[in-house]
Parts: structure tokens; C-alpha cells; sequence
């Protein structure tokens, strides 16, 4: 005994066993005792079954014998496996498919009724085919419907009418003999069924119920906590999506919106059109007593560069200009925006505009990276935080002036230029802060640039420089060479482009139209520019550039006077002493415009264009049109005239200006304010500087920064006004605004090849305008849009 | 004795039948049930210490009248309920019960004999009873007469349906039956009662006691014995002889098919749907309209003629319920008290030129907490003692292998259940002792858990194995495994009779997780 509490270890199941054979252990037996130490493990049999006779009897015989004995097995009731009529009772063959059988559970709900007829039926149905014919299965299918129609009552036989839809007689039959058989019936049902639960507990313990269903949870314990955590989950899931669903309504609550405007804008442009408000005066007056609408639109709209297109609509050179930037545009609901209303208002534009600005802020408020991204930086200006452009009274924000009438800027059209542009693919980075810039003195495309107003109102270019560079600088030359009006436009474009802006009509004559105009005005604004419109082709496309045309002047009149850009360094002293004569003399210029265009209001584009650009003023209006550069130019040099340097605030005169313009433009139909100014492109990469000569043109145009960029004054009268030029001047706060403006200069040489000067001009604004809607910009146009002409 | 209405429930006395032999033995055998025939007393009597599946109707003519013994007087007042086990109470032992009983149990409904074979086990039972309200009222004295009442409705219908099954039954076996009815009445109304309490599964017993939940059985499982289990009703084989396919089966147990038709002498299953069907008539118009021709459920596994379907329980109602219908009429313990959802049903079906026949089956459910991976299983009697129960088995370990799980059947294991486990478990682990050789010259080992991994046997079932077969032995400090001769010769021999193998490589089984799936 005393070996026991030796052999108490337990069994240790990680322990090896060693495995002997008992032959190898001859005193094995010595250790026997030892084997009651190990526990018993239970049988899991019910104790008292465990010791039934037989089991007991097979045990043991088992652990005698090793092996089964035939007399030792448990007896259990015999089966008999003998049934003789089983091959007739299950009919066929079933041949074993190759694969192994899978079955969608589904499938075995098929239609068959669950009630089998017996041999009772069988005599009925014997009985009633004597009269007509019944199958058994049709008879089934009564039998089952009428038992299944009826759980606790039996089905009356107009109930059974109406289940069974059955022959009268056929139904009164059977329906009769299924009550009676139904009396008879021992049991719940025809067809046996299990006894179901019910509800009251009252079956818990009758045997027949089977199969209840299991009311308690089975048990979690094993996923307690899964069962916490994916609890948890599905709450956080549930809040994240209550999130998406509400940006969403307010997303389609903001576009409805959008669209709403953008109908009402249509309709304004319409009803406008037809009231031949061309000029906006009715719409100013209509505005006027809710200055609140125009503060909205107004911002944005002032822009520069939608200014410059809107002029740039009267010039032929600019159409083309147009319909390149068009071309270019890389936005695509905008493009379809100018598709789809020809006659769209500078508002609309500046809705546009907005529009897109929201979209921004949305974008990064819902953190959607993946779309926008991409549209941001190009949307938005370089210069200007986004939030600067959402916000009117940011610090350079924009103040309406009583009585002024705002348009919208063409912002994506001159943004898309490069990006559509396929050589310029790889610009993608700097397209955004830079537009493809062109010179008309030196007749080259710098490139890249981006426009600042510096101090004093320079226009400061700042060049960038690029892959592409090359590209660009060969494009210019030559197309300017070839194609005055086209010229600045033409180069960096696609064939097709140039080609459409050929196509245009009246292009011949609006190019000698524009020079004499140029000639005459003596201005010139030379701001060759690669993006341009890309609705030139058509006329109608024209028209619609008309607002996009609009920022430009602005912008070429703040890029006369600004004088060399820091960064590109590329003002030159003289040209901002220039500068300085020039401001001077784009105020007498503007005054002596003003006094002229006067005369003729509505038809004051032929007189100021006369009195600016020589040549018959309608052709001149429809080639401006597209040549935003001279036309703008000729616009802020109105501007001015009329409000002297500030004289814009007078909304009347501003007013007559547009109208003049837009009369012009009239053709285009498209209205141009004349005080919006452009924005400025990001990028600048020349600083283009004119000087409006008093009444001569004699604008130089500053390059600086461009080497060759010289104020190509000489040559170059750029009567590009200025509103920015005088903004810079009065207000150098502004100046720092983006609206570093390419001053398309028409300059003296405008005489010897204005079509060029013209174009490149309208070009140059066009695009990067749109990018920049600046308040500054805007409130420079507005106050200081300054036509200024260079002899 | 007369044979009129001397022997009535709860007598014992000794009944001709014959033996594997075809001997005549008279073993001692209780009645438990008396019902006339056209004027010939039937009694349903229980033998001995014989499984439940022996009990048989006899004729009187069978029965030792002069060795007559009848119930005690005492036993009638404390019976809690009728029947405990699987077997009925031997007198002997009544007076302990009954001491027992009085003392825990004043008065509940009159018992009939009933073995206790442990003290344990009644005072379980006994405290089962008190605790839960149904109980309570019924092991009320004053209440049970009322109690009686209340559960005699059902025995009356069972009894006034076998009037209308069988006209010819007279009022005599109505009366008789009625008395018996009072007599059990009470049994089914106890719910603090555990039948199948003690198999090597106290633990469950005690379980359940603590959950005091009288009214409904525990979801989990299978084989837990529902309380209505234990009454007389269950404890009568009700279904006289089932149909199915080529075969007549006698059922062994109790199984829940609609009353109506346990009246039958016959019960026709449809081979392949397994559609129960009270004529041949009805059986041959459902074979019109029924077209399997095998279990409706995915094929996993083909050898030979073996099959496997796997049959979801949720998916598939109509057919898990009719499968769980034929198998309790050969498994004592199962229950068929909740739906089938949370289980698998795994059917063994052996091809001919008609079809996929049924062959046996075993059912798992989809989650066991306790590491079961079988519920119930069963070879259908025509084909046993074939190999086929070893064949189900393997399969069943098989799916464990598949799972990484050790695994090992639901608790209580039937007679047959243990044989057959024990075999299987014996050949599987001799086969891995036999084959481990030498390992350069050192004397093979292998750990407990080695085998359990290798095999999915649950370490518990390896160790019951080993001590079994007797092959743990305390040797010099250490245990070891012996082998010995007899053991190797047997092995040998029982291994050359097992010819039908599961082939791992014909499965075609993913496991699912079913934790991830909802409810089951």
C-alpha cells in the first residue's frame, strides 16, 4: 500500500509513454495494483443502462474473446428486409452522377400538394370519373388547398369556391367528401402533422410536440465579447452613415440650388437679350435697389481676366483667343455651362465661379480627396486662399460701389488652357499658378508666368520655367508673325485650335478693323497669351466668351502700370518710370475717351473705337469680341475717362461703357463691363507694362523679368487699359493682389501690326484671369479701370 | 393468478422470451402497460435489466402468473413520478427508495415501482422536484388528485384515439389504460425529474438542477432528456413496425410521429424523403410526386457506394425532422423537444440502381461548447453490425480532423453507442501504438495529447481507452503503455474483418463557422 501514495502522480496526457510489448516486461506484473491508481474515467453511459444483462454479457465477452461474438451481441428487435414490391413501388432508376450531388435547398419547395390520396379517395375518385375526368393529382391539390385553408375551422364551400376554382359539381363533390372524411378523422389533419407547440406552455410536456422552437438565446458566452465589439461597430457604422447621408442631402440641397441659379441666370441673360439690355443698364437698375445680389456675384466676377476675354470678344484676335481657352478648358461642367447658354451674363459666370469656390470648401470640408484635389488648385487661384474667395470680406475683399454693375469672371476657361493643352500635360503642376504667357514687343511666348501687381501698380511677371519651355517659346513667334490678330493666341495651341479661330467669320476684316482701331485709339495692350478662348469657332461661341472676355481688361490694364515683378525681377526701372508717365497719361487718355465714347452711348463702340481703335466699329466690335486685349483695353480706358481714374464708381457712365463695348460686342452679344477686372494669373511670368500715352498710344509694354521682354514700347501702342493700373495706383494695398496682369499693350507699332498685338493680348489675359477672381482685382476694376492707350 | 385485473402496472413477474439462441429464458419483467384486443389481455412489459428496446407486448400465456409480484403498497404514495430510468425499479430496492422518498417527498403521485439504482441519483431527482413550481405542485399531496386531473386529458386522448384507431379495442382496455393512467399520471408533471441523469454526465444533472428551470428542457444538445421523457407515454414503443425502402424496422423506442398514426400496424416512409405515410396507397401517390432519390442535402463524401450528404437543419426542416423522427424510434435518449436549427445532419447512404439509400447517420451541432462533435448517430438496424456505426464514426473524426478539433460524442452514450465508440477508439489507438516503431533504438512514445491530435479523439475518450484495454500500467516510477499478446492478436483479427474505411482524400468538407453566421 504504501507504493500508493509513490504512484498517486496523475496520469499526465503531455507525459510520454513509453510503449511496451508484455513480453518485454516479465515482472510487469508486479506493478499490477498499480493500475487501480490511475482514476476511471466514466463510461458516459446512463448508470442504470450500464449495467444491463447484455451490454454487460458483450463486455465482458469482449474483454475476454478480443473480438465480437455472434451469441454475445445486445439483442435488438429483428428488420426484415424482404419487401417484395419494393422495385414496383419506387419506379426507375437513378444512375450516380459523376459529380458529387449538390443541392440548393430551395429547389425542393416545389408545388407538389403535401396531401397523398389513399385508397378512399381512390374509390371517390374512381366514382367521380365515371362523370368526368379527374386526376388524382388535380384531386390532390383540392384536398390539400381545402386542408390547408382550414387550421382551425373547416373552409365553407363558398370559401372552397373561391379557393378551389373548380367545376360546380366537381367542387361540391369533393368539398362534401373532404367533411366528411375531415369528421372522421382522428387526428388535426388529413395530411399528418407533427404536434406543434403552443403558445400558452400548455405543451411542455406532451410528448407529441415536437421540434419547439427554441425561444431563449442559444448561448454566447464563447462571443461575449465578439458580440460587444461588433455591438459597438455597428453603432459607429451606423453614425458614420447617418453622416454620409446627411453631406449628401446638403450636397443635393446645394446643387439644386446651383442649378436653380444658374436657370434663373439663364433667364436673366435671356430676357436681357431680348430687352437688348446689352449694356446691363436695366439690369443695374433692377439690381441696384438689392446691392445685397450683386455683393454675391460681384466678387468673384470682378476678376480681371474675365473682364479682358469680355473685351477681347470685340477684337477679332481675342475670339480666337476665346475659343482657344475654351478649347483648353479642362472643367468639364463648366464647358458644358458655356455650351449650353450661349448668352450667358458675366453673373452667370461669376455664379460659376462661386459655385466652384463651394465646391472647394465642400470638398475639403467633407475631406473627399480623391475628386477634389485635383479641381482645387486649378479652380483657385494661386495668389489667393480659397477661403479668401468664399469670403467677400476677407481682407482684400471686394466692395461693391453703389451703382456699379459687376460681372462674373470667365474663371475656368482661362484656367484650362494649359491643362488641356496635350503638350503642356506635363505643366500640370505650375499650370495653376501660371499661364502661358506671350509677348507681343518680342514676339515670343515667355512661357509660363503669372502676373503680380507690385508696388505702384506694376505688373510684375513672374516667369516659370518649365519642360515645355520650349515648346512654348517656338509656338509664340510665329504665331504671331503670321497671324497679327491670332497671334498670341495661335502659338501655343493645337492646330486645330488656330484653325477654328481662322474659320471664324469676319476675321479678315475684323483683323484690319483692329489695327486701324488700335491705330486710331492708339493703344494697344500687348499681352500675347497662349490660353484663349476655345469657343472662337462659332459665333455664337464668341458671344459666349464675350464674359469670359470680361476679366481681361481688367487685368491688361493692371498689367500696364505694374511695375517689375520682384521675383522674376522682371520690371525694369524705366519701365516703372514709365509706368509713372503712363498713369498720368492714361487719365487724360481716359478723360479725352470718355468724352468721346459719351456721345455715342449705344452706339459708342464704333466711336470708342474710333476714338481708340480706329476702323468700323461694328467689325471692330465683332472681331473685339474675341480680341479681349484691345477691346478691354478700349473698355478701361473708357472706364476711366468717364470716373477719371476713379470715375468707374459712376455706374452710368461705367454703364455707357459697357454698353459701347458690348454693342460692339453686340454681334457676340455677350455683354463685357468693362470694370471687372481680370484676375491675375498666378504665374506671371513676364511683366507687361503699358503705358497709356495721353491720347496717343503709346503703351509700352514692360516685359520684365523676360529677358527679351522689353517694353517693346516702341512698336507696341497698347492702349491696353489698365483699371488695375490705376487700382495700383491709387490703392497699392491691391497691388499685391494676384492680379498680376498681363498688360496687352498696344502700342504705336499696333499701327504697323496691331492684328498681332491685339491677339497676343487677348490671349494673354484670357486665362489666367479666370483662375484669380480677386476682390482686389475686382474693387480695382471697379474703382480704377482705366483704359489706358499707348499712342 | 387470474389473468384479469390482478396483473396491472408495476407487477413483476417472470416473462417467456427467447433468447439469442432462440432459447426460452424467463427473465423478470415488469408490466407496464396492460390493453385487451378482442378480448385477449395485452401487457407491455419491460424486462429486467434488458434495454428498453426488448419491451414487448405479450400475450398472458407468457407470463409466470405464480411468481406474481406486486408493486408495494408504500412505493405508490412517494414515487415522484413514475418511471426514473431507462428501467424500471426492481422491488428490491423500493424500500430504500421509499425511505427516501418519504422522507424528501411526502406524498406526489402514486408510484409504480421505480429503480434508484443510487442513492445519489434519487436525492437528485428529489431535489429537482422541489425546487421548480410545477413540481411543486404536483409533489403537493393535497394537489394530486388535481394534478392527476390535469395531465389525464392527455392520456385520455391518447386513450380515446386508440378507441377510434382500433374499434375493436373495447372499454375494458379503456379502463384499463385509464387506471394505468392515473397510476403514471403524475410522471409527466414532474418536471424536477432527470431522466437520463447519471450517465457519466452529473455534471449535467447538477446543471440542470441549479438552473431550476422546470418547464423546458436545455437547448444544447441532443441527447438531453426532456422531463415528459420519462412518463409512461415515451416509455412505450408507439409506432408498431416502420416501412422504409426494402425494409420493415421495429422500432425500439418512443418517437413523436403524429398520433394518428401510431395506431398503424404499419408506418411507410418514403425511402428519400423519409415522408411519413399512414398506407401504401399514400406512399405510392407520394412517390409520384417526390423525386429525390437521395438525402436533400450536398454530397461530401463518395467511396465505392458510401456516401456522405450533408443536411442543414435550418435549411432544410422538412427532412431533418422526418430523419429525427425515424431515429428516435432507435435512440432511447434523444430529444426531439427543440427544432433541428442548430444542427448538421451527416447521412451515410449506400447506392444501387434506385437511389442513394439511407443507411444510418449521425447529427453535430454547428457550435458545440463541449467539444462534441457528434450528437446522436445511428445505423439504421438493417445494416448493423456491418461496420457501418465504425464507418460513421470514423467520418465523424474525419470532420474533426478537417475542423482541427479533438471531439468526442454527446453525452449519455447508448449500450450500443459504448460498444461500438470503445471498439472504434481501441482499433484507432492500437492501430497508432502497433505503428510506431523504434526511433534509433529507443523504445517508442508517445503522449496522451499526441494521440488525441492524431486521431480528434478528446483526450478523456483516450485515456477510458487505454484503461480499458488496460494498457496504462505503473512501471518503475513511470506509466507505460503494455501491449499485450491477446491484445495484439485481437487487434489483428478485428482489423482484418474492418474493410469499410473512410478515404480522407474522397471529403469534400469546409468547416464553417458558424459563430459568424447569426443565429445557427
Amino acid at each position: 500500500m504504501s507504493k500508493l501514495s509513490f504512484r498517486a502522480r496523475a496520469l499526465d496526457a503531455a507525459k510520454p509513454l513509453p510503449i511496451y510489448r508484455n513480453r518485454d516486461l516479465p515482472d510487469l506484473n508486479d506493478c499490477v495494483s498499480i493500475n487501480r491508481a490511475v482514476p476511471q474515467m466514466p463510461t458516459g453511459m446512463e448508470k442504470e443502462e450500464e449495467s444491463e444483462h447484455h451490454l454487460q454479457r458483450a463486455i465482458s465477452a469482449q474483454q475476454v474473446f478480443r473480438e465480437k461474438k455472434e451469441s454475445m451481441v445486445i439483442p435488438v428487435p429483428e428488420a426484415e428486409s424482404n419487401i417484395t414490391y419494393y422495385d414496383r413501388l419506387y419506379k426507375g432508376e437513378f444512375r450516380i452522377p459523376k459529380q458529387l450531388i449538390h443541392i440548393q435547398p430551395f429547389n425542393l419547395d416545389n408545388e407538389q400538394p403535401d396531401y397523398d390520396m389513399d385508397s378512399e379517395d381512390e374509390t371517390l375518385l374512381n366514382r367521380l370519373n365515371r362523370k368526368m375526368e379527374i386526376k388524382p393529382l388535380q384531386f390532390e391539390m383540392m384536398m390539400d388547398r381545402l386542408e390547408k385553408a382550414s387550421a382551425n375551422q373547416l373552409v365553407t364551400l363558398q370559401e372552397a369556391k373561391l379557393l378551389l376554382n373548380e367545376d360546380d359539381y366537381l367542387l361540391k363533390s369533393v368539398y362534401d367528401y373532404w367533411v366528411r372524411k375531415r369528421k372522421n378523422c382522428r387526428g388535426p389533419s388529413l395530411t399528418p402533422q407533427i404536434k406543434q407547440e403552443s403558445r400558452d406552455g400548455s405543451t411542455n410536456n406532451d410528448p407529441y410536440v415536437a421540434f419547439r422552437r427554441r425561444t431563449e438565446k442559444m448561448q454566447t458566452r464563447k462571443n461575449r465579447k465578439n458580440d460587444e465589439a461588433s455591438y459597438e461597430k455597428m453603432l459607429k457604422l451606423r453614425r458614420e452613415f447617418s453622416t454620409a447621408v446627411t453631406i449628401l442631402e446638403m450636397i443635393k440641397r446645394r446643387e439644386k440650388s446651383k442649378r436653380e441659379l444658374l436657370h434663373l441666370t439663364l433667364e436673366v441673360v435671356e430676357k436681357r437679350y431680348q430687352m437688348g439690355d446689352f449694356g446691363g443698364e436695366i439690369l443695374n437698375q433692377v439690381t441696384i435697389p438689392r446691392p445685397e445680389k450683386c455683393v454675391y456675384s460681384s466678387p468673384i466676377s470682378l476678376p480681371n481676366g474675365n473682364r479682358h476675354k469680355m473685351e477681347s470678344k470685340t477684337k477679332r484676335p481675342h475670339h480666337i483667343s476665346i475659343k482657344e481657352e475654351s478649347h483648353f478648358d479642362f472643367v468639364r461642367p463648366k464647358k458644358k455651362y458655356q455650351k449650353k447658354a450661349k448668352l450667358e451674363v458675366f453673373r452667370q459666370q461669376s455664379h460659376t465661379v462661386h459655385r466652384s469656390a463651394i465646391n472647394k470648401s465642400d470638398i475639403k470640408q467633407y475631406d473627399f480627396h480623391s475628386s477634389g484635389e485635383e479641381d482645387y488648385p486649378q479652380v483657385q487661384s494661386p495668389a489667393s486662399e480659397p477661403d479668401e474667395e468664399n469670403d467677400p470680406d476677407g481682407m482684400f475683399g471686394f466692395r461693391r460701389k453703389a451703382g456699379c454693375q459687376y460681372y462674373a469672371p470667365r474663371v475656368d476657361q482661362s484656367d484650362s488652357l494649359l491643362w488641356d493643352y496635350p503638350e503642356l500635360a506635363g505643366l500640370r503642376e505650375l499650370r495653376h499658378r501660371h499661364c502661358l504667357t506671350a509677348l507681343s514687343v518680342p514676339r515670343r511666348c515667355v512661357g509660363l508666368a503669372r502676373r503680380r501687381v507690385g508696388r505702384g501698380g506694376r505688373v510684375i511677371m513672374d516667369r516659370a520655367s518649365s519642360e515645355h519651355d520650349r515648346i512654348l517659346k517656338r509656338l509664340d513667334p510665329e504665331a504671331f508673325a503670321s497671324d497679327p490678330g491670332n497671334a498670341g493666341s495661335d502659338c501655343p495651341d493645337s492646330p486645330v485650335w488656330t484653325s477654328a479661330s481662322r474659320s471664324l467669320p469676319g476675321k479678315a476684316s475684323s483683323l484690319g478693323e483692329i489695327l486701324s482701331n488700335i491705330k486710331a485709339c492708339r493703344w494697344r495692350c500687348f499681352q500675347p497669351r497662349p490660353s484663349q478662348a476655345k469657343d472662337g469657332g462659332d459665333g455664337s461661341a464668341w458671344k459666349k466668351l464675350g464674359p469670359t472676355a470680361n476679366g481681361r481688361p481688367a487685368e491688361m490694364v493692371a498689367s500696364l502700370n505694374t511695375p517689375k515683378n520682384t521675383t522674376s525681377g522682371g520690371i525694369t526701372e524705366e519701365q516703372y518710370q514709365t509706368h509713372q508717365q503712363q498713369l498720368a497719361q492714361m487719365q487724360k487718355q481716359q478723360l479725352a475717351q470718355l468724352q468721346q465714347k459719351r456721345p455715342s452711348q449705344h452706339a459708342s463702340l464704333p466711336d470708342r473705337h474710333n476714338a481708340q481703335v480706329p476702323g468700323t466699329p461694328d467689325c471692330v466690335s465683332k472681331t473685339l469680341d474675341s480680341a479681349s486685349a484691345q477691346f478691354a483695353a478700349s473698355a478701361v480706358i473708357s472706364a476711366p475717362g468717364l470716373g477719371s481714374s476713379e470715375a468707374n464708381k459712376d455706374s452710368r457712365t461705367h454703364s455707357a461703357n459697357v454698353n459701347g463695348i458690348v454693342q460692339t460686342s453686340g454681334t457676340s452679344k455677350s455683354l463685357h463691363s468693362t470694370s471687372s477686372t481680370a484676375p491675375p494669373p498666378p504665374a506671371p511670368v513676364q511683366l507687361l507694362r503699358t503705358t497709356s500715352g495721353g491720347g496717343s498710344n503709346h503703351l509700352p509694354v514692360l516685359c520684365t523679368g523676360a529677358p527679351q521682354s522689353l517694353p517693346g514700347a516702341a512698336h507696341l501702342n497698347n492702349a491696353s487699359v489698365v483699371s488695375p493700373v490705376n487700382l495700383h495706383l491709387s490703392a497699392r494695398a491691391s497691388a499685391p493682389s494676384p492680379s498680376a496682369l498681363k498688360l496687352a499693350t498696344v502700342a504705336a507699332t499696333a499701327l504697323e501690326r496691331p492684328p498681332k498685338v491685339t491677339p497676343a493680348s487677348a490671349i494673354g489675359s484670357m486665362a489666367r484671369e479666370n483662375h484669380e477672381p480677386e476682390r482686389l482685382a475686382l474693387n480695382g476694376i471697379s474703382e480704377t479701370t482705366v483704359a489706358m492707350e499707348v499712342t | 393468478m387470474a389473468d384479469n385485473g390482478d396483473i396491472i402496472e408495476g407487477c413483476r413477474l417472470p416473462v417467456l422470451r427467447k433468447n439469442q439462441e432462440n432459447e426460452d429464458e424467463w427473465p423478470l419483467a415488469e408490466i407496464l402497460s396492460v390493453k385487451e384486443i378482442t378480448g385477449t389481455k395485452l401487457y407491455y412489459v419491460h424486462y429486467i435489466d434488458f434495454n428498453k428496446r426488448l419491451d414487448e407486448w405479450v400475450t398472458p400465456d407468457r407470463l409466470d402468473v405464480k411468481k406474481l409480484q406486486f408493486p408495494k403498497k408504500e412505493a405508490k404514495t412517494p414515487s415522484k413520478n413514475g418511471l426514473p430510468g431507462s428501467r424500471p425499479s426492481s422491488p428490491e430496492r423500493d424500500p430504500v427508495r421509499k425511505t427516501l422518498d418519504l422522507s424528501l417527498q411526502t406524498a406526489t403521485a402514486p408510484s409504480r415501482g421505480k429503480t434508484i439504482p443510487t442513492t445519489k441519483r434519487k436525492a437528485e431527482s428529489l431535489t429537482l422536484a422541489t425546487p421548480s413550481p410545477a413540481g411543486a405542485v404536483s409533489s403537493l399531496p393535497v394537489s394530486t388528485e388535481t394534478s392527476q386531473a390535469s395531465v389525464y386529458p392527455s392520456m385520455r386522448e391518447g386513450n380515446a384515439f386508440s378507441q377510434k384507431c382500433k374499434p375493436r379495442d373495447d372499454h375494458e382496455q379503456l379502463t384499463s389504460l385509464t387506471t394505468n393512467g392515473t397510476a403514471r399520471r403524475l410522471m409527466p408533471s414532474q418536471p424536477g425529474r432527470k431522466r437520463k441523469a447519471n450517465c457519466g454526465g452529473t455534471d449535467e444533472d447538477s446543471q440542470d438542477s441549479s438552473d431550476g428551470i422546470p418547464s423546458a428542457p436545455r437547448m444544447t444538445g441532443s441527447l438531453v432528456s426532456d422531463r415528459s421523457h420519462d412518463d409512461i407515454v415515451t416509455r412505450m414503443k408507439n409506432i408498431e413496425c416502420i416501412e422504409l425502402g426494402r425494409h420493415r424496422l421495429k422500432p425500439w423506442y418512443f418517437s413523436p410521429y403524429p398520433q394518428e398514426l401510431t395506431a398503424l400496424p404499419i408506418l411507410y416512409l418514403c425511402e428519400f424523403c423519409l415522408k411519413y405515410l399512414k398506407s401504401l396507397k399514400c406512399l405510392q401517390r407520394h412517390l409520384t410526386k417526390c423525386n429525390l432519390r437521395h438525402p436533400p442535402g450536398n454530397e461530401i463524401y463518395r467511396k465505392g457506394t458510401i456516401s456522405f450528404f450533408e443536411i442543414d437543419g435550418r435549411k432544410n426542416k422538412t427532412y431533418s425532422q422526418n430523419l429525427c423522427l425515424l431515429a428516435k424510434c432507435f435512440l432511447d435518449h434523444k430529444t426531439l423537444y427543440y427544432d433541428t436549427d442548430p444542427f448538421l445532419f451527416y447521412v451515410m447512404t449506400e447506392y444501387d440502381s434506385k437511389g442513394f439509400h439511407i443507411v444510418g447517420y449521425f447529427s453535430k451541432e454547428k457550435e458545440s461548447t463541449e467539444d462534441y462533435n457528434v450528437a446522436c448517430i445511428l445505423t439504421l438496424p438493417p445494416y448493423q453490425r456491418r461496420g457501418y456505426g465504425k464507418l460513421l464514426i470514423e467520418f465523424s473524426y474525419e470532420l474533426s480532423k478537417v475542423e482541427g478539433k479533438t471531439g468526442t460524442p454527446e453525452k449519455p452514450l447508448s449500450d450500443l453507442g459504448l460498444l461500438s465508440y470503445r471498439s472504434y477508439w481501441s482499433q484507432t489507438i492500437l492501430e497508432i501504438l502497433m505503428d510506431l516503431k523504434p526511433d534509433n533504438g529507443e523504445r517508442p512514445q508517445i503522449t496522451i495529447n499526441e494521440i488525441s491530435e492524431i486521431t480528434s479523439v478528446k483526450k478523456e475518450d483516450v485515456i477510458s481507452t487505454l484503461q480499458y484495454l488496460n494498457l496504462i500500467n505503473y512501471y518503475k516510477g513511470q506509466y507505460i503503455l503494455t501491449l499485450s499478446e491477446d491484445i495484439v492478436d485481437g487487434h489483428d483479427r478485428a482489423m482484418l474483418k474492418r474493410h469499410l474505411r473512410i478515404d480522407p482524400k474522397c471529403l469534400h468538407f469546409t468547416p464553417k463557422d458558424w459563430s459568424k453566421r447569426g443565429k445557427w
